[in-house]
């Protein structure tokens, strides 16, 4: 594949490939507080933590001293108690590896794919895009007076918000059976040390307008109430690892939750109180963000949980048409929030005929996994599209169109010019 | 073709300005642990038009650049990185005597280390450096090798003998030429620089890096670093910014407008 010249960099003092790292926004501290991954750079299957996505609903806390560390379990249970991240290390440890992703992660391509079903020339969404931006302060944009969306979108990228890791932690189902879990439980409130009051801006960035009301709930913890069902999963964990080291500040340490599966924004950071609720929690990013509806006004709204059906071409990218006649492996990657990718198909005609793409396989349910095909490329316009079907005969796109415009699922053409 | 390109190493302009820390007693500005300094971005676009006047003249031209610096070890980090960008060797001045230079200090042993280099035809820098913002080296270096200076360029073309270039100006911009050999300071006008490439950086391993010291330039202790500078330091502060915001109200945008035009004229801002 004739791809753009490979970048150097000196790594520990020779001459390397580039070592790619995130495309971070940072506040006035130059704290980094939201980045994206630039995971068509990578290779494998797990994103190194300096390249991890991150994303903060409300205004990162300040960290804690992992000696100076405990959450509270709590609730419905027979036995509330405290742990320490020394008391957690101590019981049976558990490791899964898993892709995450920001429910909003390649939103705009809802209105390109719509765009582009009726002939209109909205700009495709660029994966490659790499925007650094420097004081920041997202949770501000509210009290700054006129909110412009476009603007806002080119500061916030919506794309490659999304990573695979391994996380070691405890089963949460371990602690909740410790605590002696009721049967009145239904669903697991945690919440984390992130307090402040929801930006209404980022709704309406989610939802493309800006002529509604967005609920105010005031300054809040985030939090997160996940049914007790998923909490009892045996791969739903409370995480202190990360990558074959402790948590990161800005991915959720000393503790946070690992939801494999579901939204980014279910795995709740830096946990300090685990509630047994005998009912669903009215949390804000629970039952009025990230929900699904046909609008602000729907009285039917939904909370989002697991995430649908997803492929992306990684190669070969529409940046580097025009290529030659040649073979060329058609790359990409395959996850699902209800567990492993089990076919990938590929179409070089724009979706007329379709054929089996090559799945390296491997046991994590939740990772995502690499694909590819041969393509003899002949010259002409060809567009390459993908879709992947799941364990549970899923097969993408299986997310309907919402208001928030989340869990983007769809099938993205890739156009490209063979010579 | 012979290129010399002056280049320095700076703390990271793009820092938080939270974290820009001064000793005002030992007027030193204070490094930050494990923030590591980088190229003045004016001196890496000074490197990219070398690259670029090497690209234009093609394989027939033969252009040889090589890289100059004032520094300690530390700066080895941002000679490396113009060598794997493209430049063919590099100068480190780099000895304790030359501690402490001001722009007259390091102007002047660069101007030695030129003559050292032998017949240099075109001498590049960036427009000023980015931290202290002065300006002067580039054309005190010219003024000390007795050649001519064009400033803030942002485009360079050479040609039979000639260096031309287009200065920016405050109102547009203005072509002038210059014979060789010449000194061009480059403005950030000049546009983005292009990455290293893999084969490039590998190459880089393999370039020449001298080191000298006042010896091998011929210069005494005396006439060079602290015991050279001419600037005399009365005080290194970082400026307290006021950034109270004044709303100007009125009834209507034409009563608004007035108010503020009064405003601005009573501020002299207008």
């Amino acid at each position: 594949m004739p791809r753009r010249e490979i970048e150097g960099d000196w790594v520990m003092g020779w001459p390397d490939r580039k070592r790619y790292r995130l495309s971070p926004s940072k506040d006035q501290e130059g704290r980094t507080i939201h980045a994206r991954t630039p995971f068509l750079e990578l290779e494998g299957l797990i994103t190194p933590t300096d390249a991890y996505y991150i994303v903060a609903q409300l205004q990162m806390p300040e960290p804690v001293h992992p000696d100076d560390y405990s959450f509270e379990i709590c609730g419905e249970v027979e036995n509330p108690a405290t742990y320490t991240l020394e008391d957690l290390r101590k019981l049976p440890g558990h490791t899964v590896r898993a892709v995450t992703e920001c429910a909003g992660d390649d939103t705009e391509f809802w209105d390109y794919l719509e765009s582009r079903a009726k002939g209109g020339n909205l700009p495709k969404p660029s994966r490659t895009v790499r925007e650094e931006v420097e004081g920041v302060d997202w949770h501000g944009m509210a009290d700054s007076g006129e909110i412009d969306l476009r603007e806002l979108s080119s500061l916030m990228p919506a794309t490659c918000i999304v990573s695979g890791g391994e996380w070691t932690g405890v089963r949460l189902r371990e602690v909740l059976e410790r605590a002696g879990v009721k049967d009145s439980a239904v669903a697991i409130r945690v919440e984390g040390f992130d307090r402040g009051r929801p930006d209404p801006t980022i709704q309406y960035r989610s939802v493309g307008r800006t002529d509604f009301e967005v609920h105010d709930p005031g300054v809040i913890n985030y939090d997160k109430g996940l049914p007790i069902e998923k909490a009892m999963d045996s791969e739903t964990l409370l995480a202190w690892a990360h990558n074959g080291e402790y948590l990161t500040h800005v991915h959720g340490a000393p503790v946070r939750m690992v939801v494999p599966g579901w939204a980014g924004n279910w795995w709740v950071k830096w946990i300090h109180r685990v509630e047994v609720m005998d009912r669903m929690p009215d949390c804000y990013h629970q039952t009025h963000y990230f929900v699904s509806g046909k609008g602000p006004d729907d009285p039917d709204k939904k909370m989002m949980t697991a995430l649908g059906v997803k492929t992306v071409i990684t190669e070969p990218l529409e940046e580097e048409s025009p290529l030659p006649a040649d073979t060329y492996a058609i790359r990409g990657l395959a996850w699902s929030g209800e567990g492993a990718m089990v076919r990938v198909e590929v179409s070089t005609d724009n979706g007329e005929t379709w054929n089996d793409a090559h799945i390296e396989e491997h046991a994590d349910r939740y990772l995502w996994r690499r694909w590819s095909c041969l393509w003899d490329a002949r010259p002409g316009h060809h567009t390459l599209m993908a879709r992947g079907t799941d364990e549970k005969g899923r097969r993408q796109p299986v997310t309907e169109w919402n208001f928030q415009r989340k869990h983007f699922d769809g099938i993205v053409p890739v156009d490209v010019e063979i010579e | 073709m012979h290129i010399a390109v002056c280049i320095k190493q700076i703390p990271d302009p793009e820092i938080a300005p939270s974290l820009f820390r001064i000793d005002e007693d030992a007027r030193r500005v204070v490094a930050i642990p494990g923030m590591s300094p980088v190229i003045s971005p004016f001196d890496e676009q000074a490197v990219e038009a070398a690259l670029r006047i090497r690209d234009a003249l093609g394989d027939g031209g033969e252009v040889r650049i090589t890289a100059l610096t004032v520094g300690d070890e530390s700066a080895r980090r941002i000679v490396k990185h113009v060598l794997a960008l493209g430049a063919d060797d590099a100068v480190m001045m780099s000895d304790p005597a030359f501690a402490d230079s001001d722009s007259y200090a390091t102007a002047h042993v660069l101007a030695k280390a030129i003559a050292k280099l032998g017949t240099v035809d075109l001498v590049l820098a960036g427009r000023q450096a980015a931290d202290l913002d002065a300006g002067v080296v580039g054309p005190g270096l010219a003024e000390l090798c007795g050649i001519p200076a064009i400033t803030f360029a942002r485009k360079i073309d050479v040609a039979d003998g000639v260096v031309r270039a287009i200065r920016v100006l405050e109102d547009g911009s203005e072509t002038v030429e210059a014979p060789l050999p010449a000194l061009v300071t480059v403005s950030h006008e000049m546009g983005g620089v292009r990455n290293a490439s893999l084969r490039e950086t590998m190459r880089a391993a393999k370039k020449p890096v001298e080191t000298w010291g006042p010896a091998d330039i011929g210069a005494d202790i005396g006439e060079v670093g602290a015991a050279a500078a001419r600037r005399r330091l009365e005080r290194l502060y970082v400026p307290v910014s006021d950034t109270a915001c004044e709303f100007i109200e009125g009834d209507g945008a034409r009563a608004v407008a007035a108010a503020l035009a009064r405003r601005l004229v009573e501020e002299k801002v207008l």
